[in-house]
């Protein structure tokens, strides 16, 4: 190979910015846009990269491919399905596969985890059925992204559990079988969700010679950014397009690898450096003021168990960073909240500021909005509050949903029907809306009664113009029962009962745009749903069981979970809210941090997940171990050490930590990372204090 | 505003000339919005998964997938359009490299353009060949096609952006554009594109990509709705719009009803959820 390259260093010392360098002296060179590879361990790492290809001078020519492992895996499979899908073990391997998200793979893995857990094997442990499934799938992708058998991940978790209590090993027994039927089933369907998928680039399609003659004449250079937050098997398609590339650059971020619980694997990823030519490592960040590169050296070396503790002191941190101590919890918003105001009130602008929080749950999310935007200043957060499904517009198209198919015996409480009636139709208060509803709606009856029939007191209270669009739309859904139930698909129906009636001039959601949003994203559930679980639609003689079956995962809470795209829009000038790790998976910098109630537990625990495990079910953990406590302490040390260091790395000007004496629960707190802030406080008072 | 790093392409271009309301809607405002576009909606899918289908077949060819290994399974409508395919023999005698599915990008007075192409052929001292399959229900009519921006914008991309492929500078009249339906496949249009022709088409792009930045410029007032109400029928904006009730059926869309929805064939940035929790 002509070059190969690997640079490790810090967050902000300038590595992507080299890497996009790179791509333009590749292109002047005279390489083909098209054959240059950019894997990401996820998407939104590929900003920098779309940014630069937009700006008006970079080089006229094909597009960039800037991918993940999973993009990867699917384009392949989306291609050269035919060559694998028999070797596989498909039932129907003339049939083109069909690609789960994560919500239809829930969806199949629903039934699974509900007939095993109705056995009482899953006792034992005190989770929800909805956890057990999202654990199991987790399982699934460990097992793939590490080349595991679901045997292995048994065994693995078994011997790590140990001599504990003797219930858990039956149920990672359970969970295995859970796993097993699941995948069967894919087998038998078609199906492919995200760990067939892996398993099948891996086990399949490397080792086809066409897969292999199309990847050599389609990608010669390759950059792996962030090579630390990808996973083994990332590690192993890099391997194995080794030999054929003409030049390599590998990008590690050292003190990094947040995705840890999502399968990174940072040691492995360093172990490529070996294959490289070349290996710069470099320390300096861009606009990291001394204050806080000694923050962050202080922070990474008071929680790293392997480090020395003992080290020469930097410039006194104290003048990067602002403690408050507040007794109580809203004090500490209180306190965080003028702070801000203060600094946009200085000028900064508030794309600049972000305010962190270890979990960021809806009443303190709801807390720190309201605050500030009574202070006039815009927020953004990492979601919406409210699922798809929850928010007030989808109710009532649900609501409508099931007024539409009275066969389904489904009989929505009559304060959803006045809630659905005063959104969609525009004269309605809530009062006149409750009105009619108690009198047109009588749970159990086939149909919704007419305005006409209503005596003309309360028609006259309810007014006229509001009856006729009730009537339009009683008529509308009249005319579905009568001519068209049971010949449309649930997103088709949800369409057209917005398209033709909901959103018509006159009804609420005319030129409601943000109903026109949340609706559009239920159509879109509806519609996966359907594609992927009754792919032949010409084959259905009667949608309407399969309507009501989605019907009713919605309101189990299966479907429709996800948030309103328009939200992700983190661009905007505005403050922005998220967890820690959501701010660091971004990869951004900015001017002013909040971290808010360092004395909390949170910063530190990790999520208790009873059946999988993070570190045990790694590649480079050791298949006979057992996890001990002091495993335990250590990771958690780490992980904080990672997060610390990563967030003062992404700060330009100043970090602002609220600490609240009490928690919201009202209970005292002094957690690790509230210690090691004042140890770092101690020393440096101490060195003050000395002549 | 455009969102930051908008791309321009045919259809992009197209909506705006179509309708310049449908274009702020869709990528300056990024207003999601139900509608149905057209009935019976059911046929429709079907027809444009048909056309998703197809391409992929066309494609798993020309990247040398045995031909046994993709007739399996086809149904009738899907083998008729193949068997006409393999019986195109203009392409299948063609000497050259292959580019199936192939993004090209360019940059026209500070917007970056982009094409998205089924396959180019480029064959050494001749030229590229632009191939577009279409799988529309009707034949294409030449001129039609001419006041199409497809037409325009493909070979106008590939003039300034596919010397790389050729490995030398490319002239216009290097290039063909070729557009073949399963309509009519013993009659593929074929249009030879020519330095005239070129300027002709940067100039009018250019004057497109400035009227459109004035508007933008303008702010957030409602930009001109189509004149041409015919178009509403087809358009998910409707009831947005107070244009209509019902959508129009799908029979009687234009000839370019059966082009591939860019969010459903989108070959270019591909992710999946990484892992699902
Ligand atoms: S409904 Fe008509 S006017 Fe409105 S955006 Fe669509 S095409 Fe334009």
């Amino acid at each position: 190979m002509a070059r190969t390259r690997f640079i490790e260093g810090p967050a902000g010392t300038g590595k992507t910015t080299y890497a996009i360098g790179e791509l333009r002296r590749l292109l002047d060179d005279g390489v083909r846009p098209e054959q240059i590879l950019i894997l990401l361990p996820q998407r939104s790492a590929g900003w920098p990269y779309e940014h630069a290809f937009t700006a008006p001078d970079w080089p006229d020519g094909a597009q960039i491919d800037l991918v993940t492992i999973g993009g990867l895996a699917r384009r392949g499979l989306e291609i050269f399905w035919p060559l694998v899908a028999e070797k596989a073990g498909f039932a129907y391997p003339e049939a083109e596969p069909q690609f789960l998200n994560v919500e239809t793979a829930q969806y199949y893995m629903w039934r699974f985890v509900n007939e095993a857990v109705q056995t009482g094997v899953f006792d034992s442990v005190n989770i929800t059925p909805f956890r057990i499934m999202t654990q199991v799938l987790d399982n699934l992708s460990k097992a793939a992204i590490n080349g595991f058998a679901l045997d292995d991940v048994t065994e693995r978790l078994v011997t790590a559990w140990g001599d504990r209590h003797s219930s858990r090993p039956p149920v990672y027994h359970a969970a295995q079988h859970v796993a097993e039927r699941f995948r069967a089933y894919c087998l038998e369907n078609n199906l492919l969700d995200f760990s067939l998928q892996i398993d099948l680039l891996v086990n399949y399609l490397l080792d086809e010679a066409l897969y292999r003659e199309f990847f050599q004449q389609n990608y010669r250079h390759l950059i792996a950014d962030n090579l630390e937050e990808h996973t083994p098997v990332t590690r192993d398609v890099i391997r194995w397009a080794w030999d054929d590339l003409d030049s390599a650059l590998l990008l590690y971020d050292t003190d990094a690898g947040y995705r840890v619980f999502l399968g990174a694997d940072p040691g492995g990823g360093l172990e490529l450096k070996a294959r490289c030519d070349e290996a710069e490592a470099w320390e300096q960040p861009y606009n990291l003021p001394p204050t806080l590169g000694t923050l962050a050296h202080e922070l990474g070396t008071l929680l790293d168990a392997d480090r020395p503790r003992s080290f020469p002191a930097g410039e006194n941190p104290r003048a990067g960073f602002t403690l408050e101590f507040c007794q109580f919890y809203p004090e500490m918003l209180e306190w965080a909240v003028n702070q801000v105001a203060a600094l946009v009130q200085h000028g900064v602008p508030p794309g600049e500021i972000v305010v962190l929080a270890p979990l960021l749950g809806d009443s303190l999310r709801f807390a720190l909005t309201t605050r500030l935007h009574e202070r006039g200043i815009r927020t953004v957060s990492h979601r919406p509050s409210r699922a798809v499904r929850d928010e007030p517009a989808a109710r009532a198209v649900l609501t409508l949903m099931a007024l539409a198919h009275p066969g389904w015996n489904v009989h929505p409480p009559l304060l959803d029907v006045a809630n659905a009636l005063q959104q969609v139709i525009e004269e309605l208060d809530p009062v006149r809306a409750w009105l009619l509803a108690q009198i047109v709606y009588r749970p159990g009856r086939i149909e919704l009664g007419t305005f006409d029939a209503i005596l003309l007191a309360a028609q006259e209270r309810i007014t006229y113009r509001a009856g006729e669009k009730y009537e339009r739309l009683r008529r509308w859904l009249a005319a579905y029962q009568d001519e068209d139930a049971g010949t449309m698909p649930p997103d088709h129906f949800l369409s057209r009962l917005f398209g033709e009636v909901l959103s018509q001039p006159g009804f609420g959601f005319h030129t409601n745009l943000d109903a026109g949003r949340v609706v559009a994203e239920l159509v879109e559930s509806a519609r996966r749903f359907r594609q992927t679980l009754y792919p032949r639609a010409e084959d259905v003689t009667d949608w309407i069981d399969i309507s009501r079956e989605y019907y009713e995962l919605v309101q189990a809470g299966l479907l429709a979970g996800t948030y309103v795209a328009s939200w992700q829009q983190v661009e905007q000038d505005a403050v922005f809210l998220a967890p820690a790790y959501t701010f660091l998976m971004r990869n951004r910098r900015v001017s002013y941090q909040f971290w808010l109630d360092i004395g909390s537990n949170a910063w530190w625990e990790r999520l208790e997940q009873p059946l999988t495990h993070p570190y045990v079910l790694a590649r480079g953990y050791p298949h006979d171990q057992m996890w001990t406590d002091e495993q335990e302490y250590f990771s958690r040390r780490d992980t904080l050490r990672r997060l610390m260091v990563g967030l003062v790395r992404r700060c330009q000007e100043h970090i602002y930590i609220g600490i609240s004496n009490l928690s919201e629960q009202g209970f005292e707190q002094r957690g690790p990372l509230l210690q090691t802030f004042q140890q770092i406080i101690q020393r440096y008072d101490q060195l003050e204090e000395v002549p | 505003m455009l969102p930051a790093g908008f791309q321009f392409s045919q259809s992009t271009l197209q909506d705006y000339v179509d309708c310049p309301r449908r274009f702020q809607l869709r990528y300056i405002l990024r207003q999601a919005w139900p509608g149905v576009r057209t009935e019976p909606l059911q046929q429709h899918e079907r027809h444009m998964d048909r056309g998703v289908q197809f391409h992929r077949l066309v494609q798993r060819h020309q990247l040398g997938i045995p031909v046994e290994q993709l007739e399996r399974g086809l149904d009738e409508e899907l083998a008729g359009w193949w068997r006409a395919y393999l019986g195109f023999d203009l392409l299948h005698s063609m000497l050259g490299r292959r580019y199936p599915e192939i993004t090209l990008s360019a940059d026209l007075s500070g917007a970056r353009l982009l094409a998205k192409y089924d396959l180019l052929v480029v064959s050494p001292n001749q030229g590229i060949t632009i191939f577009d399959w279409k799988t529309s229900l009707k034949p294409l009519r030449r001129e039609f096609l001419l006041k199409r921006l497809q037409t325009h914008v493909y070979p106008y991309i590939l003039a300034r952006s596919g010397g790389g492929l050729l490995g030398t500078e490319i002239s216009p009249k290097q290039i063909t554009f070729c557009c073949w339906n399963t309509a009519a496949p013993s009659e593929p249009v074929i249009i030879q594109y020519s330095q005239e022709q070129y300027q002709q088409d940067e100039s009018y792009l250019s004057g497109l990509l400035a009227a459109l930045r004035a508007e933008v410029e303008r702010g957030p007032a409602v930009w001109v709705l189509t004149a041409d109400e015919h178009r509403c029928r087809f358009c998910e904006y409707r009831s947005l719009c107070g244009r209509g009730e019902v959508a129009g059926n799908f029979e009687e869309m234009d000839d370019f009803g059966d082009e591939i929805d860019p969010s459903v064939a989108d070959f270019g940035l591909v992710d999946v959820e990484e892992i699902g929790f």
